[in-house]
């Protein structure tokens, strides 16, 4: 199993609380926004693209505790910008981690190694290192070459100071299956807790025949990768996710499970798009039109896979169904039986 | 993580450099919904002959008083403003998300990629954020 037992039992514990409860919006990860800013800048990264005086704003630390504490998700994902450029993030992290928060520190590393004596390994804290591939890939999609190279030092790095690092890949239609099984030997190879996966987010105008064949080129994609997969790769996400991106179990977008926070407030309806922003968690779940987002409702949603609509899907269907529950741990016991 | 957003459309700046002014409310919430998605900044006029530049960040057009949210170019915080109160809306700003898809990337020549690539690492060294 590639998280902690405790981190497992909490989030467990969390999610039937919530079902208890009868609270069908519940958050399962906060993806937490400190900066736009970064220090890489890749095509397509639809995250940085702003003028000056916006990249330049940032979160404080209250705001971003309090955040957290409003939420109530166990798990805060940082993304960004480049969160280790903020010079206040050790403290934010201390203050999340404090608070028993499962926080993942999303960084393409290039600062990592000598960022790491501000911080203190935790079972709560978790480097998230943005590897997209080899390093010819890796270094493509960053656009600089040389980062793959600096990003496994930096993991090598944290390892030996006993901190938590997972990988995060994202992966687009036409990657190369037999690049990316050996891209996750090369990680696990490295010693790392477990990869995340999950396919890029595209919206084009098409007709629904044609978003029906991309989302199948994104299973196929899928199942190439994972199927026969190999016994030591370890994946920091739900099993019944990667079910769903190769094709295995159909969910239904639930966008309020990763609901994220940056310097305009509570973006509508999820990580991705942005229709609006909410002063309040609690304003964004009770005034957000859910119904108008997700596959088969939205245009812009047509090819969505993406980890921050359907991963708290795939969660909630552990906790929803009896073939979701045997599923789960049929898969975290026996994960090469796929 | 590179991820496409719905203001990477287009491969053609349609909005910087335009100005509306409108007499009537007719157009104003279109022109508005465009500068919400603009990733650049835009400078409004307003009734009291006031003009602030900033970039929108929020709307709110349902409701019986329509406002948008920015943040000013000059000022921390931000500001809500109400649409009746808006005479003008100008595209001032670059629209920072033009030519930056990972299409327009694979399409460029090595050189001009490197160059790219030196070009940001050197802004990104300057900031001091390597």
């Amino acid at each position: 199993m590639a998280i902690p037992v405790s981190q497992a039992v909490t989030v467990a514990s969390y999610v039937v609380r919530q079902k208890l409860r009868g609270n069908r919006h519940y958050p399962l990860v906060l993806m937490l926004e400190p900066l736009f800013r970064c220090n890489l800048a890749c095509a397509g990264c639809g995250k940085i693209q702003y003028p000056e005086h916006v990249l330049r704003r940032r979160l404080t630390p209250e705001q971003c505790w309090a955040a957290a504490e409003e939420c109530g998700a166990p798990i805060v994902s940082i993304p960004g910008g480049e969160p280790l450029i903020h010079p206040e993030m050790p403290e934010i992290v201390r203050g999340l981690v404090a608070r028993k928060k499962y926080v993942y520190l999303c960084t393409n590393a290039l600062l990592m190694e000598r960022k790491l004596p501000e911080y203190t390994p935790s079972t709560y804290l978790t480097f998230s290192v943005h590897m997209d591939g080899l390093k010819e890939e890796h270094d493509m999609a960053v656009c600089r070459d040389g980062v793959y190279d600096i990003a496994v030092r930096a993991i090598k790095a944290a390892l030996a100071r006993g901190f938590r690092v997972t990988t995060n890949t994202t992966l687009f239609e036409g990657g190369n299956p037999e690049r990316v099984r050996k891209f996750f030997d090369a990680m696990m190879d490295l010693g790392v807790e477990g990869m995340m996966v999950s396919p890029g987010y595209s919206y084009q105008k098409a007709p629904d025949q044609e978003h029906f064949l991309r989302r199948n080129r994104t299973k196929e994609l899928f199942a190439a990768i994972l199927g026969n997969r190999k016994k030591h790769w370890d994946f920091n996400q739900s099993p019944l996710f990667l079910d769903f991106l190769m094709g295995k179990r159909d969910y239904q977008c639930t966008p309020w499970g990763n609901p994220t926070y940056n310097i305009f407030g509570w973006q509508r309806p999820c990580y991705l798009l942005q229709d609006g922003y909410a002063a309040t968690f609690k304003e964004l779940i009770e005034t957000t039109d859910w119904d108008r987002y997700g596959t088969g409702r939205n245009e812009e949603c047509a090819d969505c896979m993406v980890h921050c609509g359907y991963e708290a899907s795939a969660v909630d269907d552990t906790f929803s169904s009896w073939s979701g529950f045997t599923r789960t741990v049929k898969l975290t016991l026996l994960p090469s039986s796929r | 993580m590179p991820q496409e957003q719905k203001a990477h459309r287009s491969e053609r700046p349609q909005w910087e450099g335009r100005s509306f002014r409108f007499t009537k409310q007719t157009g104003l919430f279109e022109v508005i919904e465009a500068a919400f998605d603009y990733r650049g900044d835009v400078t409004l006029e307003l009734k009291d002959g006031s003009r602030i530049e900033g970039y929108i960040f929020n709307r709110q057009p349902g409701g019986s008083e329509p406002y948008l949210q920015l943040f000013p170019k000059d000022e921390p915080g931000n500001k809500a403003i109400r649409y009746t109160d808006i005479v003008a809306v100008e595209f001032t700003g670059e629209d920072t998300a033009f030519g930056n898809s990972w299409e327009a990337w694979v399409t460029k020549s090595e050189a001009m990629r490197k160059a790219e690539a030196a070009r940001v690492r050197a802004e990104t060294e300057r900031r001091g954020d390597l």
